[in-house]
């Protein structure tokens, strides 16, 4: 009898390992990923290299290096790394969460799907709860994952209030 | 007054060279840039074995790269990119053309040089505004 419960444990086990391993992962290694103050124009700022994954189940990362970050001025990019950022103290940025919606998504199908996404912050130092509204296109079975949300930059200990107090985050990451 | 007025004038041109220098001011070029050697292994061995410490190395220098392109593609901006493999699967050193390099395919051995922006475990060390050298 003891053998037989150790049997079920072990295929139970096989079985929930054989689940996990059968998630089809998409990634990419070159999202992007803007950075944009809601009230000042100039204050902008690209980044090309945002690795991030997401799973079929709705796990959800991404990871970017703050020095990835161009400006159209090299002086507002030198500001935003050395006095307000500390981008050598802090080289990255990370996000990890999940679809919360993620059974509206059929990856089968080519469409365009509206998703919630909820998740951990992590900027400066400092994390946050953050979610958002976005979207997943799935076009030849590739997804391309957009959303587009507000923060205020004192919630991460960043300070620069002649600068902006806001900024908003775009996101635009087409998966392989 | 004649001193008062030259000392406001000199200050006013100062003041606005100072603004025009800050708005125009050029951003780095590599190109110019003395790199420092290393293969795609021994970047990624640094990070992977010590990241404060090749953080202090190698955060904002030129990194000169040679080795074989794992793959060639073009990023949502239009820029190219080249990937070199290191002995993990999962990790690549992430490289971004900030001028064109013309046809690359897997398989060619280039010499590249760009800034390194640092790491990101389990999948790159990230180089961009980059050249081709060779």
């Amino acid at each position: 009898m003891k053998n037989f419960y150790l049997t079920l444990v072990a295929l139970c086990f096989l079985f929930t390992v054989n689940q996990i391993s059968a998630q089809k992962t998409f990634g990419t290694r070159n999202g992007q990923i803007i950075f944009q103050s809601p009230s000042d124009e100039d204050v902008k700022a690209i980044n090309n290299e945002v690795s991030s994954r997401l799973l079929e189940n709705g796990t959800l990362s991404f990871s970017l290096l703050i020095k990835g970050f161009k400006f159209k001025m090299a002086e507002m990019q030198d500001h935003f790394n050395t006095q307000y950022l500390q981008s050598n103290q802090f080289p990255r940025a990370d996000f990890k969460g999940a679809i919360t919606n993620i059974s509206s998504v059929n990856f089968a199908k080519d469409g365009n799907y509206p998703v919630q996404v909820k998740g951990d912050l992590t900027l400066h130092g400092v994390t946050r709860p953050v979610s958002s509204n976005g979207s997943i296109q799935i076009a030849k079975g590739k997804p391309l994952a957009k959303a587009n949300f507000t923060i205020l930059i004192k919630d991460f200990g960043v300070n620069a209030p002649e600068v902006t107090e806001k900024v908003t985050i775009t996101v635009n990451c087409q998966y392989q | 007054m004649k001193i008062l007025l030259s000392i406001a004038g000199i200050g006013l041109i100062a003041g606005l060279l100072l603004l025009y220098w800050i708005f125009n001011k050029p951003h780095r070029d590599v190109a110019k840039e003395k790199g420092i050697e290393l293969t795609a292994q021994q970047l990624y061995d640094a990070f992977k074995t010590n990241e404060a410490q090749a953080n202090s190395l190698y955060l904002d220098k030129a990194i000169q790269l040679n080795g074989t392109v794992a793959d060639f593609s073009t990023n949502q901006a239009g820029q190219k990119v080249v990937n070199f493999s290191t002995n993990d699967p999962l990790v690549m050193i992430n490289c971004t053309f900030k001028t064109d390099p013309g046809d690359l395919k897997t398989g060619d051995t280039i010499t590249f040089k760009g800034i390194c922006t640092g790491y990101i475990p389990d999948a790159n060390v990230v180089i961009n505004e980059g050249v081709l050298i060779k």
